[in-house]
């Protein structure tokens, strides 16, 4: 629709031309089916009082315009660690009520892993915000509702993810293609167009395309565990009597955060636990199972940590002496 | 008086220049056209040709054109021709016409227009502020003719 870029030279040589880009400047185009009339009015006189005339009127009716403009909604990329939603918005920039097959490709080169696409969703209530069970669901591939012109329409994009490794970045495109059809800008499809006018392919080639990002969250946790033995002289020497003291530090590292993690450690053979030795983070624990994370018995111990954050450094120690 | 001597020699060149249009027999005639304004390559330069309007979409440029002709055997004064703008169309360009943007009230220069703004006061008018055009030919032989026009976009 950026036409008319030519510089022209007015009738009045006094008057710079004053050409601008055509339809940008306005909020809305014509829509399809208007028809324009132009009358001239003549007034004169030739000697008597002034008469006037009219000149016929010329129509013209105007056709359709097939345009389309996608954007993503999301400021930044979208953290997925099962699942996440994507935000589109598809505009139909044309000047009739349209339909867009819309395609949602997880496969963009430079991906540093490919989400699947389980579905897209029209923002059926308008809200911006995915709501399952209410807005409606469209398969890849599918077609919008009509889109009236100038009206954006939210389109979700249900991903899930392969397991990405944390901060991996993912790309996923959706494509808008008129329903009516696409092609170079100017394409004309007879009879196809809003009213029964032509329906012609405006600069967007009838179609468009806009990129929404992912970025992986994953937690992992390292579990490293030690040992020191003091021996009954002194010493380490793992000898009858000597108290061995096992220390685990569990790492939580990535992004996000992990749930229910618990560790769990069997007393090893021919030693015996220590009662009440196990502590969290420098803390004591008791060995029953109570109000506290840990608990402890003859066959091993256990420490619930629940839900940890990435970055988060827990240690728990036990003591066992060697039988 | 500057302005109407300013009129009366641009249209005397473009009466040279108009092809005669076929007009009936009517003593005073008036003939509107329209074409739609398209870019094509020739010799590897962009030109611009006018083609019949069979196909117009928002953001095409339309050339509207009116052609008169002085059928009768005396000579006709004070020859102004109005045209309102269709509201589906903006003025793209000014020409050799005084505008009107205020429904035809007055009209002068486009550069001499103002319209008011909401928060008071006045800014100058633009080309998408118009709402009609005239021509003012001060006479016209018995027999002559000749065409005005101006260049509109589909909004």
């Amino acid at each position: 629709m950026k036409n008319s870029s030519a510089i022209r030279v007015a009738l009045n040589g006094t008057v710079a031309s004053l050409i601008f880009a055509s339809s940008a400047a306005y909020a809305a185009s014509v829509p399809a089916g208007t028809l324009i009339e132009n009358t001239a009015t003549a007034s004169f006189d030739t000697g008597g009082p002034t008469q006037s005339i009219n000149s016929n009127t010329v129509t013209i009716r105007v056709d359709e315009l097939l345009d389309v403009a996608v954007a993503s909604k999301d400021a930044s990329a979208i953290t997925i660690s099962g699942s996440a939603v994507l935000s589109f918005t598809v505009t139909n920039t044309g000047n009739g009520p349209e339909a867009f097959v819309l395609t949602a490709d997880p496969a963009v080169a430079g991906n540093g892993f490919n989400s699947t696409v389980d579905s897209l969703a029209i923002d059926t209530n308008n809200n911006g915000v995915y709501d399952a069970g209410i807005d409606t669901l469209v398969a890849n591939g599918g077609n919008s509702p009509l889109i009236n012109p100038d009206t954006p329409l939210t389109v979700f994009v249900l991903v899930s993810s392969p397991g990405a490794a944390d901060g991996s970045t993912s790309q996923v495109n959706l494509l808008a293609q008129a329903v009516t059809g696409t092609g170079a800008p100017g394409t004309v499809f007879p009879g196809a167009g809003e009213g029964g006018g032509a329906a012609v392919v405006g600069n967007s080639g009838a179609d468009d395309a806009a990129r929404g990002s992912l970025i992986s969250s994953a937690v992992s946790v390292s579990l490293v565990k030690t040992a020191t033995v003091s021996d009954p002289f002194g010493g380490s020497q793992p000898v009858p009597g000597a108290r061995i003291r096992f220390q685990i530090v569990a790492n939580a590292t990535g992004s996000g955060s992990i749930n229910n993690l618990k560790i769990s450690d069997a007393i090893p053979a021919s030693t015996t636990y220590v009662a009440n030795s196990l502590t969290l983070d420098s803390t004591p624990l008791t060995d029953l199972a109570d109000s506290d994370a840990g608990v402890a018995s003859a066959a091993g111990v256990v420490v619930t940590l629940g839900t940890t954050s990435a970055g988060a450094t827990r240690t728990v120690t036990f003591d066992v002496k060697v039988n | 008086m500057l302005l109407v001597r300013f009129h009366i020699f641009s249209l005397a060149c473009s009466l040279a220049l108009a092809s005669a249009p076929a007009f009936a027999q009517e003593p005073i005639e008036l003939k509107g056209d329209v074409k739609v304004v398209r870019i094509a390559e020739q010799g590897g330069k962009r030109v611009e040709t006018y083609a019949e309007p069979t196909q117009v979409v928002p953001g095409d440029r339309l050339k509207f054109t009116t052609s008169y002709r002085n059928g009768s055997g005396q000579a006709v004064q004070n020859f102004v021709i109005t045209n309102p703008l269709p509201k589906a169309v903006v003025l793209t360009e000014v020409g050799n016409f005084e505008v009107s943007v205020d429904g035809g009230k007055s009209f002068g220069k486009l550069a001499s227009r103002t319209v008011a703004i909401p928060e008071g006061g006045t800014r100058a008018a633009t080309v998408a502020d118009v709402e009609q055009v005239r021509w003012t030919v001060a006479s016209i032989a018995p027999g002559a003719s000749g065409s005005v026009t101006y260049f509109a976009s589909v909004r």
